[in-house]
């Protein structure tokens, strides 16, 4: 292609560029309809206007590599512009945008289609280009000095651009003010009249800088919480004294996590830190089933911190939510076998491996898995962070394992913090149960025992429980709690069974009335 | 300070139509406007630089 039909093509691009996008969002969109650009809308709008600009300098003067270097670094700059503009909304429900949808979809995926187009042309531009003889060093000197003279087509491109330019700029002073006010983060709609105008300085705000903002949540560790129960977040805590002590007598490869118990076969299950399921007879000593999971070649699976008996199978629970369901099957398919665990003595199927999705325990991790065989769903209980101070009981439907419900407990009448600033989030639940209707909770911070009604969702009782040591499991059997600790042992203890009182009058749990 | 990122663009363009003799000024123009531009956006992500979803 010669020079001058690049230059014509590339004339007609920012035409396009400059009426399109630009014109189009001040003159139809601002002023015609009342949109007003978010904040990360007015940077991907002027990011446009810079690479239209761009494209002014390669008419007048030529394609010199600065320009050419600049348009790239743009349309870079903008396609994650519009990532990380789109990453806010396209994974909420259907339908649900931010501010105007031009056939179907929202103005900042409109963004990434402009950015890719803008990369897509540069590069079959500088591809297309005709090599040509260098110029020699006085001509092109003059031409450095003076410009190229534009033809008709590239005088019209600049005086549109400027008139579309200038027209953005009215509407950035009437939405955003003059300096230092900026954009804001959800803007109300484009007005002339200066009474609707809202000048703000909310973004300059000074707010921790993140990379990953409530997304950084470092996995749970026990090693640094504190035992003791004097020092939990509820006062006045009666002691459940640990009857006799017990250890789990099979070999083990990674640290005990969690502990249930089927009490129709009689017999436990534990799973370890390192991906490790084993069932275990009535004493925790000999050896049933036993399978490490491949934990990285299909569906990350954290480490398994939870275990529950569905009736013959075999539930595991990793941290990250991610689930695994486990089946005795005296043929597997050694194939399947191979594929899914990464060792096995024999004897058990993968039926299933898929993740629990929460609402409000989202980008919360969970160190506990019960199973409710009156309600048959499973519950977990989340795993407060600095980020997210919740303790929130969350319950899966066993038929589709889909979310049924969630709630964040209040407490019970007679039940009080020890402090304003104390909450059940103090708590780190390891381990969790069902019997009777009542889910009992252990926490390795502070070493208590919660006994939660899931039907009024509230703590009905709490006990301090001295002498654990980073409990990590809890199991109901007959009249007793078995509590499994991360170094093998288990501590055996009275399950209580708390007074089923009518539920407490409701109240918000959250940290502020105006949240609820 | 949108306003005045337009405003800087404005110029630059300006000067490409209307005073090609001034370049070198047209393009400072253009790099001031692209560093602002730049900022304003990270200014708009700050409390989450990265897209905010899972890793």
């Amino acid at each position: 292609m010669t020079r001058d039909r690049l230059l014509a093509v590339l004339t007609g691009m920012v035409i396009v560029l400059v009426a399109g996008p630009l014109g189009l969002a001040v003159f139809v969109l601002g002023f015609g309809t009342g949109d007003s650009p978010c904040i990360l809308c007015w940077a991907q709008r002027t990011g446009m206007a810079l690479v239209a600009l761009v494209g002014l300098f390669v008419i007048r003067y030529g394609p010199r590599p600065r320009y050419l270097g600049t348009a790239v670094l743009l349309g870079v700059w903008g396609l994650w512009m519009a990532v990380r503009h789109s990453a806010s909304h396209v994974a909420r429900d259907v339908g649900q945008g931010f501010s105007i949808a031009i056939l179907g979809a929202h103005t900042y995926i409109w963004s990434w289609v402009v950015y890719l187009t803008v990369l897509a042309v540069l590069g079959a531009l500088i591809a297309l280009q005709r090599e040509e003889p260098p110029a020699t060093p006085s001509a092109a000197a003059a031409a450095a000095a003076a410009g190229g003279a534009p033809g008709r087509a590239g005088r019209a491109a600049m005086a549109l651009f400027v008139v579309v330019i200038a027209a953005n700029a009215v509407q950035a002073f009437a939405s955003t003010g003059p300096p230092p006010f900026l954009g804001q983060s959800d803007p109300v709609r484009f007005s002339f009249n200066p009474k609707h105008w809202v000048w703000s300085l909310e973004e300059w705000r000074s707010v921790p800088i993140s990379w990953r903002g409530s997304w950084s949540v470092a996995p749970p560790d026990l090693s640094a919480l504190d035992p003791d129960p004097a020092k939990g977040p509820l006062a006045g805590l009666p002691a459940l004294p640990v009857r006799r002590w017990l250890r789990v007598g099979a070999p083990l490869t990674g640290v005990p996590s969690d502990l249930a118990w089927d009490p129709v076969a009689g017999r436990f299950l534990v799973v370890t830190d390192r991906h490790e399921v084993l069932v275990l007879g009535s004493t925790l000593a000999r050896p049933i089933h036993r399978v490490v999971l491949d934990a990285e070649f299909s569906l990350d699976l954290s480490p398994l911190a939870g275990a529950a008996f569905l009736g013959d199978t075999l539930a595991v629970l990793a941290t990250n939510k991610s689930y695994v369901l486990l089946r005795a099957d005296s043929l597997p398919a050694p194939e399947a076998e191979w594929r899914v665990f990464r060792s096995t003595h024999g004897g058990v199927r993968e039926l299933r491996r898929a993740r629990f999705a929460t609402v409000r325990a989202r980008q919360m991790f969970v160190m506990s898995l019960a199973y409710d065989q009156v309600a048959d769903e499973l519950v977990t209980v989340s795993v407060p962070s600095p980020r997210q101070r919740r303790l929130v009981v969350s319950r899966f439907a066993r038929g589709d394992l889909l979310l049924s419900s969630e709630f964040i407990p209040a407490l019970a009448p007679g039940l009080r913090f020890a402090g304003p600033e104390r909450t059940l989030a103090d708590y780190v639940v390891t381990g969790a149960t069902i019997a009777d209707s009542l889910l009992y909770a252990i926490s390795a911070a502070h070493s208590t025992l919660l006994v939660l009604d899931p039907a009024a969702r509230v703590v009905r009782a709490a006990y301090a429980v001295p002498g654990l040591t980073r409990p990590t499991g809890l199991a109901a059997r007959a009249g007793e709690l078995y509590v499994l600790q991360a170094d093998g042992r288990v501590a055996v203890i009275e399950r209580p069974r708390a007074p089923l009182a009518p539920p407490a009058p409701s109240r918000c749990p959250l940290p502020s009335p105006r949240d609820c | 300070m949108e306003f005045l990122n337009f405003l800087l663009i404005l110029w630059a363009g300006w000067l490409v139509w209307r005073r090609p003799e001034r370049e070198r000024l047209a393009f400072r123009l253009l790099i001031v406007s692209c560093a602002l531009m730049a900022l304003l956006f990270l200014v708009g992500t700050r409390t989450a630089v990265l897209p905010g979803l899972n890793y």
